[in-house]
């Protein structure tokens, strides 16, 4: 199959969307299919062969805070003639609501189109405004994927119309080899977080004041706490006696992800809200370290509602003390629920999960018809009722 | 010579123009995504019922499965017209036979010992999905579509020309339990 991917963020800049392009892009060719993906890209270095840059994406305030996104005539002619070269089988666009290269593509092609929505945030007014001006491109999107519940529920208050869930993939392979740094876990067992220091919802204050209590039953465990942000007040708050064993890496390489989530006895997530899916929960599981994180939505079902890891009260720090002490106490079932996360990673597996996406793929489009450019679509055909034939446009 | 009257009776004249041709643009496009979807899903009907024809003849089905699976199977490929009301009852039958024989992992697991069985119960189980999000996308489209065509502006003026008031299609989609459960859908 030919299938065109296009994705509205930098593609050289980290963030979940691309990272999730990527994973899909490569797995897509490894299953033998022709794969085009077009994205923005800060530099036309280093950019793997399957990738068609539009430039360099424009940093503009957007939905309180700063995006980096494409658009303008310039970007939406470079758009519609990837469509034309391309040919492709499926149009698969993500995050069709930001106001970049997702909403472009679906605006100048016809023909079977699948979108992927990442986002939960409940931006509603955003989302709503957009969605009404974006309209007749969002009805033409055949075939609509939510990563999460929550990305599908947002999208149907907000849009109408449903979606199938298809969670993000883990490459289970690069952590399912994972070794642990030298020196961890070590004998006096360790934790590991991993997150924005700076950020609270992601936790790490939670995790901070459970720490001391863990430590009055486990003297010698150790914490390892990597992420962007200065932990250093974080760590100073601490009881002094607890501050020398606390290890904060700062930020990591993607390369070294895997051997940090290996670097505990337990990986620790104690977030307290806005999370959509839990990605780091698996690939945490898939390197083979047990999970306890807060029991929001999206988590406990990840862990499999408590069968392939443990979950405390969201925000409740004697609750965290308390889990994570009897699952110290506890080899026995420590082994068991690395065993079990390991099982549970590799249903999210990118094998299983692009599998899952070409079966969409196949129920929307049919074999022979290409995604064609549309004219109708675009601002000038649209003010000619649609009606103009591709002899008849002047570019 | 122009009176404010007359300026404002053109501006309502044009918007209810505009405002047509756009509601006739959305109409062309979303009669051209229930198409597509339409003939995508009969093509994974037919893939479907291919898969279960295919199965029929793996020398290690015994005769029994392999008459109830190819009778099925047979039905559905013999059908001619797509649009026909004959097809709800022949994919419903067919859906039927698969529920009965591959409901339980036990066999699926026993009949998946060939391992030829094994990749066409594999690819049955996505052909089973893929039916079954298919239906669900061409609903999607089909509810949008009637949203539009239901309007009083867009019904007065017979925008939707001689286009058949799109229906969705109905029968049974379930995916058998053991085609679920062993194939991680």
């Amino acid at each position: 199959m030919r299938i065109g991917i296009v994705c509205p963020y930098a593609w050289d800049v980290p963030g979940g969307v691309s990272a999730h392009v990527h994973d899909l892009a490569e797995s897509l060719i490894r299953m033998g299919h022709y794969v085009s993906v077009l994205a923005p890209a800060e530099s036309e270095l280093g950019l793997p062969d399957f990738v068609v840059s539009t430039g360099k994406p424009k940093a503009v305030r957007y939905n309180g805070s700063v995006a980096r996104l494409s658009f303008g005539p310039v970007t939406a002619r470079k758009v519609s003639r990837w469509i034309e070269d391309g040919k492709f089988d499926v149009l698969h666009v993500h995050e069709p609501l930001a106001p970049s290269l997702s909403v472009l593509a679906c605006w100048a092609a016809k023909g079977p189109i699948v979108a992927t929505w990442h986002s939960s945030m409940d931006r509603s007014r955003m989302i709503l405004s957009l969605a009404k001006l974006a309209q007749t491109a969002m009805e033409k999107i055949s075939a609509r994927i939510a990563v999460s519940e929550a990305a599908r529920s947002t999208l149907v208050h907000h849009v109408g119309g449903d979606a199938v869930v298809i969670p993000n993939g883990v490459d289970i392979a690069t952590f399912s080899h994972a070794k642990p740094m030298s020196g961890w876990p070590g004998a006096g067992k360790a934790l590991v977080f991993l997150g924005r220091v700076d950020e609270s919802r992601k936790g790490l204050d939670v995790l901070m004041r459970a720490y001391p209590e863990i430590r009055k039953q486990y003297p010698d465990l150790r914490l390892l706490i990597a992420g962007p942000g200065d932990a250093s007040d974080a760590i100073a708050n601490l009881p002094t006696t607890d501050q020398q064993s606390v290890t904060a890496l700062g930020m990591i390489s993607s390369e070294l992800k895997p051997s940090v989530l290996a670097s505990g006895t337990i990986y620790v997530a104690p977030n307290t809200g806005g999370e959509s899916f839990g990605i780091v929960l698996l690939e945490a599981m898939a390197s083979g370290t047990p999970v306890v994180s807060s029991d929001l939505e999206a988590f406990s079902s990840v862990l499999n509602f408590g069968r392939s890891g443990v979950t405390f009260k969201n925000e409740d720090s004697e609750d965290l003390a308390k889990v994570i002490v009897d699952l110290l106490s506890d080899d026995f079932r420590l082994a068991q629920l690395k065993a079990k996360g390991i099982d549970r990673a590799k249903e999210f597996d990118w094998v299983v999960v692009a599998a899952k996406i070409v079966d969409v793929y196949e129920s929307v489009r049919v074999p022979g018809m290409v995604v064609e450019p549309d004219l109708a679509g675009q601002m000038m055909g649209r003010l000619g009722r649609g009606r103009i034939t591709p002899e008849g446009r002047s570019e | 010579m122009m009176t404010t009257q007359n300026i404002l009776l053109l501006a309502i004249g044009c918007l209810i123009v505009w405002y047509l041709s756009h509601q006739a643009g959305r109409l062309d496009r979303l009669h051209h995504r229930i198409e597509v979807s339409e003939l995508a899903l009969h093509g994974q009907l037919n893939r479907r019922a291919g898969i279960v024809a295919e199965l029929a003849s793996v020398a290690s089905i015994d005769p029994a499965l392999s008459a109830v699976w190819g009778d099925a199977a047979h039905d559905v490929l013999a059908l001619e017209d797509d649009s026909s009301a004959s097809r709800t009852d022949t994919e419903n039958e067919l859906t039927q036979v698969l529920v009965a024989t591959l409901d339980d992992d036990e066999e699926v697991d026993e009949i998946s010992r060939d391992p030829f069985a094994a990749k066409l119960l594999g690819e049955l189980a996505h052909a089973a999905n893929r039916i079954q999000m298919g239906r669900r996308f061409h609903a999607d489209a089909v509810r949008d579509c009637l949203e539009i065509r239901n309007q009083t502006l867009v019904r007065l003026f017979f925008l939707a020309g001689h286009a058949p008031m799109p229906r969705t299609i109905d029968f049974d989609d379930q995916i058998p339990a053991g085609l679920r459960d062993s194939r991680n859908l």
